[in-house]
């Protein structure tokens, strides 16, 4: 009884730490795209801003439940959920600090990735269960990427767990704290790593320049064409919560997790995580979206055949 | 609770199983096929072998499952009228599964199973052992890998060849010809 009543106390716990969170960035994300490209709103509904979060949950509520007819009903219904709630278990084993973890395991990092091959999942379902031209090319869109990205993505997150031998994230973490930021320490290796990492992990969560799923210049919405209301909300909130926990990842990664003067762990890991979050956003409202075939050939061509060579100097470090 | 784990996996793992079978939706046979490599990985985990559970999900789930889709979708017609299956053999199916469940049930109650479980082996000597003991066996299979790959790419280009010559009989009807 002990063991499920920890596990649901952290359980509550984390969701509530990463719902809350995910509602004060949407909140950010507004103004900051606001202000990036001059959209009036976001930054005077409510005192600072601070109503537009409330304003598009009531939006998105309010609204009537539409289901294609031709839709395959039960995957219809089954795909935003299971998108919302990939997205969520991917939490479970982010070290916020030294102690506030939601599950130790082992194998941590094979966790994450394994969590992230599926997260494709509900979004090919969704394209597929809409009956829709639009959507299913965007389903196809995301599985073509997700199985391309998917190798920079596994091996460049492989740069740290060499060096630190082990796929626990906290021991990598500790291993950081101990010998220096792979960021930094070894210069040569863990700035590419990283820069991998980061690009697959756009890719893998469909943020701008990859967002070629959602395309809405070419694809309406791409996989969300037929959604609305909650339905809809979720697969927001999924993918909020696919770049958060990715942010968060690969702070724990690369960038040293909890290790910070000064300040308790939590708070150098809140600060990591947001910082690598605001970067992503940065990103998405700057940056246009690559061509299909552009986003497979930098991928196979360039982004591959570096992991490998990434791969292989780790290895010589940890050897030499 | 790690008995309601076993059970919940098992029994994922049989419905799942009999779905894959069962629904003539290929698109949905793939999804339970994807549920049913799910609840594997789950009775991995239940066994005390994480790793082999994660990979499980990496591997199946992430690789094989999507590209089963990936390949659905390029090689048949994208309607959902036309990804059906033709189950007209389920006779002969029911009696295969049957008679390999008979056999595997048969030598699994006759054979004598060790008492004591076995201590769970640790992921570093999973590693040590593949490139240590087994490494020639480990490197026949990726040399097998390598050349079922470089086969597929042998077979796929020769078809390309042949719809090239004969114009309007493409192999993979593309997304073009679908929008008119």
């Amino acid at each position: 009884m002990n063991v499920v009543l920890t596990a649901v106390v952290t359980c509550v716990a984390i969701l509530t730490g990463i719902l809350t969170a995910t509602a004060w960035l949407i909140w950010f994300e507004r103004k900051f795209s606001g202000r990036m490209q001059s959209r009036l709103g976001p930054t005077m509904v409510g005192p600072s801003g601070l109503a537009q979060p409330v304003a598009d949950l009531v939006k998105l509520l309010q609204k009537e439940d539409v289901v294609p007819e031709a839709a395959d009903r039960a995957l219809f219904d089954l795909a935003p959920k299971l998108a919302a709630l990939c997205a969520l278990g991917a939490a479970a084993v982010v070290p916020f600090s030294a102690t506030v973890v939601g599950a130790k395991i082992d194998l941590g990092v094979l966790f994450l990735l394994a969590i992230g091959a599926v997260t494709v999942m509900p979004v090919f379902m969704a394209g597929w269960a809409s009956n829709n031209k639009f959507a299913l090319l965007g389903g196809m869109r995301a599985l073509a990427q997700s199985i391309s990205y998917e190798v920079p993505l596994v091996l460049s997150a492989m740069v740290p767990v060499i060096l630190a031998g082990s796929m626990d994230v906290s021991k990598i973490v500790e291993a950081q704290t101990r010998d220096g930021w792979y960021l930094i320490d070894p210069v040569w290796l863990g700035l590419p790593a990283f820069g991998l990492f980061l690009l697959a992990m756009l890719a893998e969560s469909n943020r701008i320049p990859f967002d070629i799923p959602e395309a809405e210049s070419e694809l309406v919405a791409g996989v969300t064409t037929e959604y609305g209301g909650m339905k809809f909300a979720l697969f927001y909130l999924g993918e909020y919560v696919h770049t958060l926990v990715a942010s968060a990842v690969a702070s724990a990664l690369f960038l040293g997790g909890w290790d910070g003067p000064f300040a308790p762990g939590l708070h150098w890991m809140v600060a990591k995580t947001v910082g690598l979050f605001v970067f992503v956003y940065w990103m998405r409202w700057s940056l246009l979206r690559f061509r299909s075939d552009q986003l497979m050939r930098i991928c196979w061509y360039w982004l591959v055949p570096l992991a490998v060579a990434l791969l292989l100097g780790a290895g010589a470090w940890v050897v030499l | 609770m790690a008995d309601a784990l076993f059970w919940l996996c098992a029994v994922g793992l049989v419905v799942s199983s009999i779905a894959v079978v069962r629904t003539r939706d290929l698109v949905r046979a793939v999804l339970w096929l994807a549920l049913a490599l799910l609840s594997t990985a789950g009775l991995f985990a239940y066994l005390d072998a994480p790793f082999l559970a994660g990979v499980q999900v990496l591997t199946y789930v992430g690789g094989v499952a999507t590209l089963m889709i990936f390949g659905l979708m390029v090689t048949r017609r994208h309607t959902k009228a036309a990804a059906e299956a033709n189950n007209d053999q389920n006779v002969i199916g029911v009696v295969a599964a049957l008679a390999v469940f008979g056999v595997l049930a048969y030598a699994i109650l006759n054979t004598k199973l060790p008492e004591s479980s076995v201590p769970p082996p640790d992921t570093s000597e999973l590693g040590r052992s593949l490139v240590h003991e087994y490494l020639l066996a480990f490197e026949a299979v990726s040399l097998l890998l390598l050349a079922a790959i470089v086969g597929a790419v042998v077979i796929a280009r020769r078809r390309d060849a042949e719809a090239r010559e004969a114009p309007g009989t493409s192999s993979l009807p593309s997304f073009r010809a679908e929008a008119d």
